[in-house]
Formats: C-alpha cells, sequence, structure tokens
C-alpha cells in the first residue's frame, strides 16, 4: 500500500465568486460568442453607416436621374464609358446603386424602430396587464374601477342603439353597485333577478324613443345587468386581450400587413403601422406569459405581503423580470420588420419611389434581371439579407447569453 | 375524442368571426368613398349610386338603429356587415370589379396551384430540415452542426423574394436550365383531374409533361421552403437536444442499445411533438409566403392573383384571397391542436 501523504493531495483552491449583475453577465457571455459578435459588428456598420449617410451625406432622390449612366456594370476604376465610379453599378435611370442602398437603410432602420416600437409598448403593456390581473386578486378600487368600465362598455350597445348615452353612465353604476356590495344577497338567485330588473329598468329607458326600440334594449339591458353582478376578475380582461390577441395571429402576419396596406395605399409610413400592428400579438403573448411564470415567485408574494401597490409591483418588481425575453425578441422583430419592409417595397407598396428603399430597388430593376443586370438586383438584396442576419446573429447571442439557467 | 374534435371546432367559430370582421373592416380603410376608390375618379354620380346599392354601402356598417326607431325589427340587421356574413355562408365572396366574375369561382380555379407549391415545398422543407436538425443534435457542436445553426439563421434573413431573383438569375438567365416563370410551357396540355399538374401528368402517364412541370415548379419550391426548412432544422434540434437529457435516454444509452435506436425509437418519438406545430403553421405561413414566390415566378395561384388585385385596386379580390388564406392558416392550427391528440397520450381531452 502506497504511503499518502497529506501534501500530495491537491487542494481545491475556492475563492468566493464576485458579485455581478445578471446583464453585466450577460454582457460577458455576449463578447465571449463568437456568432453575437459578428452579429453586433453587422448591426453597428449598418447603424452608423444609414445614420451617417442621413444626417452627414446629402442625397435628393427626385433630382438623382442620368439616363446617360443608365443600367452600367459595377466599375472600381473611371473608364471611358463610365467617368465616376459606381461600385455597385447604376439603377434603370442611371442613379448609383451604393449610395441608394447606404441611404435606403435608413428607411429601413426607420422602419423597423417605428414598427417595434408600436408592437413592442401596445403588445407589451396589454400582455403585462393581462398576466399580471390574470394571476392576482383585484384590489376592492380595481374591482369597483373594473365593474364600472364592464358596464359603461356592454352597456354602450344599447345606449347607442336607444340614442340616450346616459344609459351607459346609468349600466356603469349598476356594475360599480355590484362591486361596493358583494354580500348583498351573497349567493342567491335573488340578487341576479335583481340586477337584471334593474338592468331591464335601465334598457327600457328606450320606451322613450320607440316601442321597439324599448323592448331590444330591454331584452339587452336584462343580459347586461345578469352580468356585471356576476364575479368578474382580472381573468375576463385577460381573456378578451387574448382573444383579440388571437384573432390578429390567426392572419399569416405577413399577408395582414400587405393586405392592410393595399386597402390604404402605399407609404412607408403605412407600411411602419401595418407591420407594427401585424406584430402586436407576439409581444403580448410573450409579456403575458412571462409574467405568469414571474408573478409565482417568492420576491412578488413578499412585495405583496409588506403591502407594495400593484402599479409599484408590476414595475419594480416584474418588468425587470421579463426584459430579457423581450429584449431577445425585440432584437428579433428588428429582423423581422426589416425584411417584412422589404417585402412590401418590393410589392410597390412601401416607399414610394423615387425614395430610396432596399425592397422598393429590388421591385424596380428585377425585370431587368433578363437583360443581365445582375448587380442591381445582387447589392440591395445583399444588403437586406445582412442587416436581418445581424440583428437575428444578435437575437440569437442575446438569448443564450440572457437566459439565467446559463449563469455561473 | 370526438367530443374533444367538436368543442375544438367549436372554440374555433369565434376566432373565424373575428376573422371576418377584420377583412370586412379592411374595405373602411380605403381612404375616401370606396365606391368611387372602385369606379374610379370619373364615374358619374349615378354609377357611383348603383354601385353604392350594389354593395350595400347606402347601408349602416353593423346595425341600423332607425329602422328599429321605425318599429321594422328585420331591417335593424339587414347591414352591411350581417350581409357581408350571410354571404360568406352561401361561399359568395362578391365579383371582381374589373372583370365581373365571382371572386370565389376564380379562387377555386386558382387555388390548386398554390396548393401545389406549398405543399411540395413543405415535402422539401421536411424531408431535408428533419433529418439535418436529427444530425445536428446527435453531434452537438460539430462542424455540421455549427454549419447547420448559422446555415438556418441566414435561410430566415433572406428575402424570399430576393432568393427568387437569384435563382431566376443563376439558372434562368445565366445557364438558361430552368424557365423563370409560368407553371407549364405552352403548348403542353395535361387532362386536368386533381388540378395539381405534377399529379395529373403521372396519373396519365404524361411524362414529358411531367418533367415541364417538374422544371417549372422547382425554382419556386426551392424559394418558398428555404425558410420552414431553417426553421425545422432549427425546432428540429433544439427539441431533440432537449429530449436527449433525459434520464430514460441515459437508460437506453446504459442498456447498450446502439446510437441509431436511442436516436431514433427512443427521443425522436417525443421530440417531434413541437416539430408537429412548426409544421403545421408553417404550413399555412407559406400560403401567405406565396405572395411574393408566386409574383416572382409569374405562377398562376392565388398570391399572385392577390398581388395583381392590389395592383389593380380590386378589393373583393384581395378580400376574398386573405380570407381564404387565413381560414386555411385557421384550419392548420386546429390540425395541430387534434393532432396532439393522435401523438402525446399524456394529454388528456375533458
Amino acid at each position: 500500500m502506497a504511503d499518502v501523504t497529506p501534501k500530495d493531495v491537491p487542494v481545491p483552491v475556492i475563492t468566493m465568486r464576485e458579485h455581478r449583475s445578471l446583464w453585466y453577465d450577460g454582457w460577458r457571455r455576449l463578447i465571449s460568442s463568437n456568432t453575437a459578435r459578428i452579429g453586433m459588428l453587422i448591426v453597428a456598420v449598418f447603424i452608423l453607416s444609414t445614420t451617417y449617410a442621413h444626417f452627414f451625406w446629402d442625397y435628393n432622390p427626385k433630382s438623382d436621374l442620368d439616363y446617360s449612366l443608365k443600367l452600367k456594370a459595377p466599375n472600381l476604376t473611371p473608364n471611358e464609358d463610365v467617368k465616376s465610379v459606381h461600385i455597385f453599378g447604376t439603377d434603370k435611370l442611371g442613379r448609383d446603386i451604393f449610395r441608394r442602398v447606404v441611404h435606403g437603410g435608413w428607411n429601413s432602420l426607420r422602419v423597423g424602430l417605428v414598427a417595434v416600437g408600436i408592437s413592442l409598448s401596445i403588445g407589451g403593456t396589454l400582455g403585462v396587464v393581462a398576466g399580471f390581473f390574470e394571476s392576482t386578486a383585484l384590489l376592492s378600487v380595481e374591482t369597483i374601477l373594473f365593474r364600472g368600465l364592464v358596464g359603461l362598455a356592454v352597456g354602450a350597445l344599447p345606449a347607442w342603439i336607444a340614442g340616450q348615452y346616459f344609459q351607459a353612465v346609468l349600466f356603469a353604476i349598476l356594475g360599480i353597485i355590484a362591486a361596493v356590495f358583494p354580500r348583498f344577497l351573497a349567493g342567491k338567485p335573488a340578487r341576479t333577478i335583481l340586477f337584471a330588473v334593474a338592468g331591464l329598468l335601465i334598457g327600457g329607458c328606450g320606451l322613450l324613443v320607440a316601442p321597439l326600440v324599448g323592448l331590444v334594449c330591454g331584452v339587452l339591458g336584462l343580459v347586461i345587468g345578469a352580468v356585471v353582478v356576476r364575479p368578474l376578475g382580472g381573468g375576463l380582461f385577460s381573456t378578451i386581450i387574448m382573444r383579440a390577441m388571437d384573432i390578429i395571429l390567426s392572419f399569416p402576419s405577413y399577408l395582414l400587413a400587405i393586405a392592410i396596406v393595399a386597402f390604404l395605399g402605399p407609404g412607408l409610413e403605412k407600411g411602419m403601422i401595418a407591420i407594427g400592428v401585424v406584430s402586436i400579438p407576439v409581444y403580448a403573448r410573450l409579456a403575458r406569459s412571462s409574467v405568469l411564470s414571474v408573478t409565482q415567485k417568492e420576491y412578488i408574494l413578499a412585495a405583496r405581503s409588506i403591502g407594495e401597490g400593484h402599479g409599484r409591483i408590476i414595475l419594480r418588481h416584474i418588468v425587470p423580470n421579463i426584459l430579457s425575453p423581450i429584449i431577445v425578441q425585440t432584437t428579433m422583430g428588428l429582423a423581422n420588420a426589416i425584411l417584412s419592409a422589404a417585402a412590401l417595397g418590393f410589392l410597390g407598396l412601401g416607399a414610394i419611389p423615387p425614395e430610396p428603399e432596399w425592397g422598393a430597388m429590388l421591385g424596380d430593376s428585377y425585370r431587368y434581371l433578363a437583360s443581365g443586370a445582375w448587380w442591381a438586383v445582387v447589392f440591395p438584396g445583399v444588403a437586406i439579407m445582412l442587416s436581418v442576419l445581424g440583428f437575428n446573429l444578435l437575437g440569437d447571442g442575446l438569448r443564450d447569453a440572457l437566459d439565467p439557467k446559463l449563469r455561473l | 375524442m370526438t367530443r374533444y374534435i367538436l368543442r375544438r371546432l367549436i372554440s374555433v367559430l369565434p376566432t373565424l368571426i373575428g376573422v371576418t370582421f377584420v377583412i370586412f373592416m379592411f374595405q373602411r380603410l380605403i381612404p375616401g368613398d370606396p365606391a368611387v376608390a372602385m369606379l374610379g375618379e370619373h364615374a358619374s354620380e349615378e354609377n357611383v349610386a348603383r354601385i353604392r346599392e350594389q354593395l350595400g354601402l347606402n347601408r349602416p356598417m353593423f346595425l341600423d338603429r332607425d329602422a328599429l326607431k321605425a318599429g321594422n325589427l328585420p331591417a335593424f340587421f339587414d347591414t352591411q356587415y350581417i350581409r357581408y356574413l350571410s354571404r360568406l355562408i352561401r361561399l359568395d365572396l362578391g365579383d371582381s370589379i374589373h372583370r365581373r366574375i365571382p371572386v370565389a369561382e376564380t379562387l377555386a380555379i386558382r387555388f390548386p396551384a398554390t396548393v401545389e407549391l406549398a405543399l411540395l415545398s413543405m415535402l422539401i422543407a421536411i424531408i431535408i430540415g428533419v433529418p439535418v436538425g436529427i444530425l445536428s443534435a446527435s453531434r452537438r457542436g460539430s462542424v455540421l452542426d455549427s454549419t447547420t445553426m448559422i446555415g438556418s439563421l441566414v435561410g430566415v434573413s433572406m428575402p424570399i423574394f430576393w432568393l427568387g431573383l437569384m435563382e431566376i438569375m443563376l439558372f434562368g438567365v445565366f445557364l438558361n436550365w430552368l424557365p423563370t416563370g409560368g407553371r407549364l410551357s405552352t403548348g403542353i396540355e395535361i387532362k386536368s383531374i386533381t388540378h395539381l399538374v405534377l399529379v395529373d401528368s403521372l396519373i396519365t402517364g404524361n411524362f414529358a409533361a411531367f418533367w415541364d412541370a417538374f422544371k417549372h415548379i422547382l425554382m419556386p419550391t426551392i424559394a418558398l421552403s428555404t425558410i420552414p426548412m431553417a426553421i425545422l432544422a432549427r425546432m428540429t434540434r433544439s427539441s431533440m437536444l432537449d429530449v436527449l437529457q433525459e434520464d430514460y435516454i441515459r437508460t437506453a444509452h446504459a442498456k447498450g442499445l446502439s446510437e441509431q435506436v436511442v436516436l431514433y425509437r427512443h427521443a425522436l418519438k417525443n421530440a417531434f411533438l413541437p416539430v408537429i406545430t412548426i409544421i403545421g403553421l408553417q404550413t399555412g405561413a407559406l400560403m401567405a409566403g406565396a405572395v411574393l414566390t408566386e409574383t416572382i415566378f409569374s405562377w398562376p395561384g392565388i398570391g399572385k392573383w392577390i398581388y395583381d388585385s392590389i395592383l389593380g385596386r380590386d378589393y373583393p379580390i384581395v378580400q376574398g384571397g386573405t380570407l381564404l388564406i387565413a381560414v386555411i392558416f385557421v384550419f392548420f392550427n386546429l390540425l395541430v391542436d387534434i393532432s396532439y391528440g393522435y401523438l402525446d397520450p399524456r394529454i388528456k381531452y375533458d
């Protein structure tokens, strides 16, 4: 048996890990990943070049026209045919494609930012609110407010039909009464009947207009009265929002954006709105499911038990903890928005010519492909692909970097 | 099971009504009077009035409260939206403005071309995407794996219309191997049975026509299948990686089962559920992607027709086509939901 002396045994060096925040950790992991680095590089080049071009390099698309340079192949040095240098060649109006690609990037960036801004602010807010109130009991003040709003919203229909808008206010008050006195005849059918009759009476005010109006509004009022007396909670709110989101999601997003712009008429601003609107559900769903998983955590329970208000819990404890999936989705959403904008532009529904926009440039030039003008099609397409790829690579890297499960 | 399917079918109804509502509201997006937009600026007033009457634009949108005041209950419901719904139930999508033919008829004629393109693309995406995903999961970190991951990101980032244009440039213009547009060369006739040209030509034994049709469909298929292929490869890979970390996989390895058996018999079965979801969702989405692909390759399907109608401001066609694609999309989502029950015995239907 060999002698084992204590000094032969290696002693592991145990040190306390210094405290690092999730964001610092994420950043370190991000810059240590090759794909994320490439993504960041592409995104940086894209953003810097297009903003530089937009602010410091004058370009007037309306006066940029030179038929003598129509569809010239790329050249790196001036020759007798083409006196100026066009490293990406020229298009059907003799415009320098390199210049238009760089300036066109501004439009893509703009569309991406505005569209994602729309869908993130609306979808994110809806999702957070839906998720929070779905998993939390309403405070009494919130219940009163919520019932009142429900009464106002559903009461608007009979009020509109009768043309007497005070009815909606009465229905709102009915909802508030139901919320203020939850124990009055609780659990007995009499409670429902009482409120239904009250609803019938309010709707019956339609009799002032015409007998038939009174009848229809009365029936509606009966139903509304029976509805507002039921214990409506945040779950209902969440269901309504998510149902509406499901309807938007049941269209392929591309097609919905195309259809919206087809009816609105072409234009970059309309395209931004359309692209933003169709991706609202993506953010709403993501935010809701993230909130649902966070609200079960102990720190939310702790915050609640020390009596923090709902608004404060949402802003201070929930939102910071759902940021990482949202950031990843936003990055990827930018990529998708750029891609959709290019598709709209290609179909002639995006930027209005002669405004430089990558998709529109492709749409302008692809008919000249048969005559061999490949450069007019290749370069704008490469620009789209690279910028989209950059955001996708970055988003992919962010997903890995911000995943707390990987935290070491 | 039957009850579950029935309930799912019923739960789709509100969604479908919402879809029709959105599509109905499209016409409110047209700046100005839709009737004027349809007839053009110089239309006479009586023509505009006639179109308004014909399209029911003189009726209120949802409910006619004035009719109720006058004591006319049926007229209360006789409004634009309700009329639109009742026409939809009779499969009447309105008439094309320019050609004066029913939209539904032309959609039915054009639909098989889109189906043929979309299904073939999906098939190719599955045949290539799924095995590549499995292989890269089983060799995590290898050259194949990183190539797949980067390749799939590039695939997702590629504008499909640009990919189509690049194909036309390379195979159509420079190499001149493949035709750049259409479904068949002129002069080739195929007896229509299923209206799917590839199938019809095979059934009738017309191999020359099959070869011609195949050459026409090849490029649009490659363009259209890129995105689902990339997504499928990524999804299969990540799903397989999840499953391969499970205990029962370690047990299977410990029993001495071969790598192949563990991978395909044990892991794949459980990893396939998310993949099925993606296949369902993407098949629906393919129909939408077809608008771009069909436009580039002059493929005579619904997408190209929608595009032409957008340019021609033929709104009923855009509405009808969008509705058809949205309904198919909803249907595929439903199919995915129902198929879960067959594939995953853990899911209970009550």
